[in-house]
């Protein structure tokens, strides 16, 4: 009988309170977070953002040091195991870049903020949509400028399961129908990306009309300069190749959105009145007003070893490697000198003799600034240390100089003065120059930022002033405007030429502008390929200046009782590490397509001589 | 003791020599030879130039078959018997075919010819040393009405592979007054880096405008002592 009462008493304890919280069934799960929460949340969406913005595609450029060494501005000096960048010849598939992953995710995300977005505002829904268009036109512009026209996919493409998969092969776009989307983006979002003004890692109105002035100019050239090839490249479909009459509306394009940029909030980067240092200050300070757009990174929480792979041999903080990238020296001698003269080193006179300088780096005198603040030549400094480069000595025996070299770096001669520096350069060694240069540019000066245990916080820009004065400057010469003349010499104003160096503007002249001001930023492999010269500066030639990278090392002249002795004299080198001229085939002009995509989509065609 | 020693070593050879049947794959045992040719001469190339290319049906994905061209137009491809489709592909010397393909039959050891159209062909070369000069004559002719010469070149070199990208001389020939079908000449001046050699080589190579490779002639060697 008791025991009656304990069951009753029991089931109605359990059953009257247990059923009135259902909601500590519903608790969110700790361990993800469902489309609901994540659109919208505003900081949510913006850490999805920082993941797509670490995505943004580039070839040779955010701190790639192997990329660096593959073009004719530097060779590898680095270990033995990459030295296949010293001795390659560009693949068909060199460049290939195919990312609808990227792309999907993207549309992914556009549907979803507008589907599932209800929490958020219309202004935040605009501006997050804006940079994702931002960010798709960019994945777009990386494959087109590669590829030629590729399939523009705007939405998710989802299978129905109706065993058919026709609906989702997108053939290729046009290769202007993808500048032209392009366009059409970033007008259509510059005045939504507007609240991000302020920002320099976020994409704004102005980082929308730099990527429209960067890619109306290619456009502009491609137009132009393909059809002056004498067999121009094309598919009769038009994914490769652009009509020759629409060069002159992509340049009017260009020049209008680089021209809002100018009148804009920036202003080229002027803080040191050093003009080399000015140069490298640029790059590697966060302040001023030049750069439009940025990776950034920031110690301890996001870093890029590009300082440990490229520090300066004598001053390496940690082990194992330096010295990486290795400037050439036509690279070098592509800066003018600053009386206007073009910019090849007198290191012998017109008879074959050597010329004899007073100090290791006065041969350099009077160089463009940014020389110095690209590269590191002998006499110069960096972190406030002098470099100690120096090759050997020359001892003068029996009419004429011998080279020396000591077995080991930074060691004296038998006359007690430095023999080979400890910085080199040294013909076939590994993390020492083998050019007789170092790369000062993007190398970090911060306190330990080339071990790696610290490891550098110097930010990428992915666009900047000097890039958009270039692009200027190149669209108005070829409109026939004069004003181009301006902003390149506000340039060289910058990197130390006197007022208004320049009289007139030609194609080299803009060219060149770009090697020197642009360098190591992911430009030169872009730039020789829609100007339709890659074939021809890199022509493969064993003897060419150009596609092979030359080195130039100095010497102390030994010649005691003679006005020469103590002086530099300096050799022209061939480095032994560097096997292979570069060579760029008219198949290099547009990377071949994976044959698992040909396989995948029948409608795809294949590029020209692929 | 001896049991254990036994079965370690029955383990051990069952192991290591019965485990490997499934990864072991045939080799290709046929080999595919033969010459790039246009009115049945041999075209000379680029070494590690331009290529051919072979693909095989019946398969769900495909996947091309590089083949590399020597210096002296002929090529050669290990396979498996079967029937295989030839492409010429473009930025050749000779005109791009890449839907025309040449039906290639692999039994054994087969020998097959491709023929191409090259843009120009180069007959009747000769090359005389007189001095420290090479002097190479020779009738550049126009195979392709379209095409158009960017240039012609005498290259000399001190090894058998000699080309526009190995090569110890290049001498440009007047593209201005050349004229097709008429004999013409290079001269060019033997480099002190190669005046004490035994023997230089030498070679004549011709460019159209839609084609990043020259046409070659064979390599000729020439004694010099």
């Amino acid at each position: 009988m008791k025991k009656i009462y304990i069951f009753i008493a029991l089931l109605t304890c359990l059953s009257m309170n247990s059923c009135k919280h259902d909601e500590w069934f519903e608790r969110d799960p700790k361990g993800m977070i469902t489309d609901e929460q994540l659109w919208n949340n505003p900081e949510l969406v913006t850490s999805l953002l920082a993941n797509y913005y670490n995505r943004l595609p580039t070839l040779h450029g955010v701190f790639n040091t192997g990329g660096m060494t593959e073009l004719d501005d530097a060779m590898w000096s680095g270990h033995r195991d990459q030295n296949w960048r010293n001795d390659y010849q560009f693949g068909d598939d060199y460049g290939r870049y195919w990312d609808y992953g990227f792309i999907r995710d993207i549309n992914l995300s556009l549907e979803n903020i507008e589907t599932q977005g209800v929490k958020l505002t219309d202004a935040q829904k605009r501006l997050f949509k804006g940079e994702l268009r931002f960010m798709r036109a960019f994945v777009y512009f990386e494959m087109v400028k590669r590829m030629g026209g590729v399939p523009l996919v705007e939405t998710q493409l989802v299978y129905d399961f109706s065993g058919d998969p026709t609906p989702l092969q997108v053939p290729r776009a046009k290769e202007y129908e993808v500048y032209d989307f392009i366009f059409r983006e970033m007008e259509a979002i510059k005045e939504d990306l507007v609240p991000n003004n302020a920002s320099k890692t976020r994409t704004n109105k102005y980082t929308a009309l730099a990527l429209e002035s960067r890619a109306m100019l290619y456009a502009a050239s491609i137009a132009k300069y393909n059809n002056l090839m004498s067999a121009p490249i094309s598919t009769p479909g038009g994914e490769v190749g652009i009509p020759a009459s629409m060069a002159n509306d992509y340049y009017t394009k260009s020049l209008k959105a680089s021209k809002e940029i100018i009148s804009g909030p920036y202003a080229l980067f002027n803080e040191n009145p050093d003009k080399g240092a000015n140069f490298y200050d640029m790059l590697n300070k966060k302040t001023g007003a030049e750069v439009i757009f940025a990776k950034d990174f920031a110690t301890s929480l996001k870093v890029h070893r590009f300082a440990y792979d490229n520090i300066i041999k004598s001053m390496t903080e940690d082990n194992e490697s330096s010295s990486t990238i290795s400037p050439s020296l036509s690279f070098v001698e592509s800066f003018d000198y600053l009386d206007g003269t073009k910019g090849t080193l007198r290191n012998k006179d017109a008879a074959g003799n050597y010329i004899a300088y007073t100090g290791i780096g006065d041969i350099f005198a009077n160089k463009d600034a940014r020389l110095y603040g690209t590269v590191i030549y002998p006499g110069t400094t960096f972190k406030n240390n002098p470099v100690r480069i120096q090759a050997g000595v020359a001892v003068w025996n029996n009419g004429s100089y011998q080279l020396s070299i000591s077995a080991e770096l930074g060691k004296n001669y038998t006359d007690g003065q430095l023999w080979t520096g400890f910085d080199g350069p040294k013909d076939d060694a590994t993390d020492v120059s083998n050019t007789g240069f170092y790369i000062r540019k993007f190398v970090s000066d911060a306190p330990a930022a080339s071990t790696r245990g610290t490891s550098a916080a110097n930010w990428w820009p992915w666009f900047r002033l000097g890039e958009i004065y270039l692009n200027a400057a190149e669209a108005s010469f070829e409109l026939g405007q004069t004003e181009g003349l301006g902003y390149i010499n506000l340039l060289r104003q910058r990197a130390g030429f006197p007022a208004n160096s320049l009289t007139a503007l030609t194609t080299d002249i803009i060219r060149n502008e770009r090697r020197v001001e642009l360098a190591f930023e992911d430009h030169r492999y872009f730039d020789l390929k829609r100007w339709r010269i890659a074939h021809l500066v890199w022509n493969g030639s064993e003897n060419d200046a150009n596609a092979v990278v030359m080195g130039l090392y100095g010497y102390r002249v030994v010649r005691p009782g003679y006005a020469d002795n103590g002086k530099f004299i300096y050799e022209r080198i061939r480095p032994s590490r560097f096997r292979r001229a570069r060579f760029f085939r008219l198949a290099n002009y547009y990377s071949s397509i994976d044959q698992t995509v040909l396989n995948n989509n029948p409608k795809i065609v294949r590029n020209p001589f692929q | 003791m001896k049991l254990n020693f036994l079965m370690t070593l029955t383990a051990t050879a069952s192991l290591f020599l019965a485990g490997c049947a499934y990864d072991n794959f045939e080799a290709p045992e046929s080999t595919l030879s033969g010459r790039v040719v246009y009115e049945g001469n041999a075209v000379g190339v680029r070494n590690n130039g331009p290529q051919l290319e072979l693909w095989e049906d019946g398969h769900a994905l495909k996947s091309k078959i590089p083949v590399y061209l020597n210096q002296d137009g002929t090529f050669s491809a290990s396979l498996f018997d079967g029937q295989y489709k030839l492409v010429r592909r473009g930025d050749s010397p000779w005109l791009q075919q890449a839907t025309d393909t040449l039906i290639v039959n692999v039994k054994g050891n087969t020998t097959f010819d491709v023929p191409v159209t090259p843009y120009f062909t180069i007959t009747n070369e000769s090359f005389q040393k007189s001095g420290n000069t090479i002097t190479a004559q020779f009738a550049v002719n126009k195979i392709v009405q379209s095409a158009n010469v960017e240039l012609v070149r005498l290259y000399l070199g001190k090894s058998i592979l000699t080309d526009q990208v190995l090569r110890d001389l290049r001498v440009d020939g007047n593209v201005g007054s050349l004229v097709f079908g008429q004999s013409t000449v290079i001269a060019g001046e033997i480099p002190d880096a190669l005046k004490n050699l035994d023997y230089v080589f030498a070679r004549i190579g011709v460019k159209s405008t839609s084609s990043s490779e020259y046409i070659y002639t064979q390599v000729q060697k020439i004694a010099l002592k």
